[in-house]
């Protein structure tokens, strides 16, 4: 799709629409990010004992992740939704759905029966209740896709990020000309060129 | 105007573009490291706070009040004559988060206890079904059936948690369990026949179901206080604390 738009100049609206896309995706993972964040904050014991639960990553580990988790996606939810450091709050949270992505995958693969805890609780699940793995990766992997986009286009509109003027990709926007004349060899015809364009 | 006074005029503006950018770039570097900083700063400063505000455990050492084992097979903790309120602990010894519970707040449910402010009503139960998760709980809460109760009942019943076997991994051996009693300080002489023998694994497993099907439990740990579930509030110590300060009886 990005190809395509530079490739053939798109049509006006969609390359207006495209900041949207981008905004709209800000705000379902930051909605996410802060919800399962949240839920995770009823209790730092059950939220060591979701990580725990795994059984992946050391008892000393597992209990700082316990800890730091649930705040570091309520941060990041709040970092999408003003749009501040889009590109990265959402590499970071990239990085998250690949981990509970990961996470979930091995605990299928190793036969565990737990609550993935994504949204609070975790833990072994009572005898009888089958966790059901598929639809939480497939989730997550949209996550990941949505992540994945606003790292790309970041940082979409209504962001902090251009109001502070954080944004390279603005000040490309800014000055095409500028930098092409610096390596111009005819300096000259090319800035002839650009006050016609100015007009 | 010349051609060579153009290009120096040119050159000039060149430069000035340059240093315009530069500053930008420093300006854009300088809030971008600000932001990062803060957010940093945000993060640690939350856990902290949330840490230290719904803390772990009290560490509590003192005196512990009356323990003994009812009729149905419960075991209570109270100072004589309080009644009121009644906390219901339903944990299984093979329950991961019944340990963190008992690692979390035991601490302070003991203190309370003592202190008179509550009448604690532990029930071990058998939860799982799967093995080998169902016969390591099952042969530890069978031995803590040997013991009738006091300080060496608690002793036992901590180390238990303490020393639950890894899940999916076979446990909780009986030789293991003779030594904790011993540790615990039990001194009555039949106790580890009691323990090696394992008689009481049957009506430990009546005991369970019937417990489960009276008290509705559908998983471990289910913390009651007077009759209602307490979810997250009994896994953090203070407002435990408080919930049983003002459940009170007037």
């Amino acid at each position: 799709m990005t190809t395509q738009s530079s490739a053939t100049a798109p049509l006006p609206t969609a390359r207006a629409a495209l900041p949207w896309v981008t905004t709209a995706a800000r705000l379902v993972l930051a909605g996410v990010l802060i919800v399962a964040g949240w839920s995770k904050m009823g209790a730092p014991a059950l939220s060591i004992e979701a990580v725990k639960a795994y059984q992946l990553l050391p008892t000393a580990v597992a209990e700082i992740v316990g800890y730091v988790l649930p705040i570091l996606e309520i941060v990041i939810g709040l970092l999408l939704v003003v749009g501040l450091l889009t590109r990265m709050a959402a590499i970071v949270t990239a990085v998250l759905m690949c981990a509970f992505i990961v996470g979930i995958a091995s605990a299928w693969a190793r036969g565990l029966n737990i609550d993935c805890g994504c949204f609070g609780g975790g833990g072994a699940l009572p005898p009888g209740q089958k966790a059901n793995y598929l639809p939480e990766i497939l989730r997550d992997v949209g996550f990941l896709a949505l992540a994945a986009w606003v790292a790309v286009r970041p940082p979409g509109r209504l962001a902090l990020d251009s109001a502070l003027g954080l944004t390279p990709v603005a000040e490309e926007d800014q000055s095409p000309y500028r930098d092409a004349s610096d390596e111009d060899d005819d300096p000259e015809a090319h800035e002839e060129r650009n006050r016609e364009k100015d007009d | 105007m010349g051609n060579a006074a153009r290009r120096a005029t040119r050159e000039k503006i060149r430069l000035q573009r340059e240093q315009e950018r530069k500053r930008e770039r420093r300006r854009r570097q300088v809030t971008i490291t600000l932001s990062v900083v803060g957010v940093v700063v945000l993060i640690v400063a939350m856990v902290a706070i949330w840490q230290s505000t719904r803390n772990r455990s009290e560490g509590y050492a003192g005196e512990l009040a009356p323990i003994s084992r009812t009729a149905e097979g419960d075991v209570v903790m109270a100072q004589p004559g309080v009644n009121a309120p009644v906390l219901d602990i339903y944990e299984d010894f093979q329950c991961p988060a019944c340990k963190a519970f008992e690692e979390t707040s035991g601490d302070t449910i003991k203190r309370l206890a003592a202190q008179g402010k509550v009448k604690v009503v532990y029930h071990p139960i058998v939860l799982f079904t799967q093995e080998p998760l169902k016969s390591n709980s099952l042969r530890a809460s069978t031995a803590l059936r040997c013991v009738p109760g006091g300080r060496p009942w608690m002793a036992l019943h901590d180390r238990l948690f303490k020393e639950q076997p890894r899940e999916g991994t076979v446990g909780f051996s009986v030789d293991d369990l003779v030594a904790w009693g011993k540790e615990a300080g039990v001194t009555d002489a039949n106790f580890e026949s009691c323990v090696r023998g394992q008689q009481g694994a049957s009506e430990q497993l009546n005991y369970s179901s019937r417990t489960m099907q009276s008290a509705k439990i559908q998983g471990t740990p289910t913390v009651k206080l007077d009759g209602q579930e307490l979810g997250d509030t009994a896994f953090v110590p203070g407002e435990l604390e408080s919930a049983v300060l003002e459940a009170q009886p007037k």
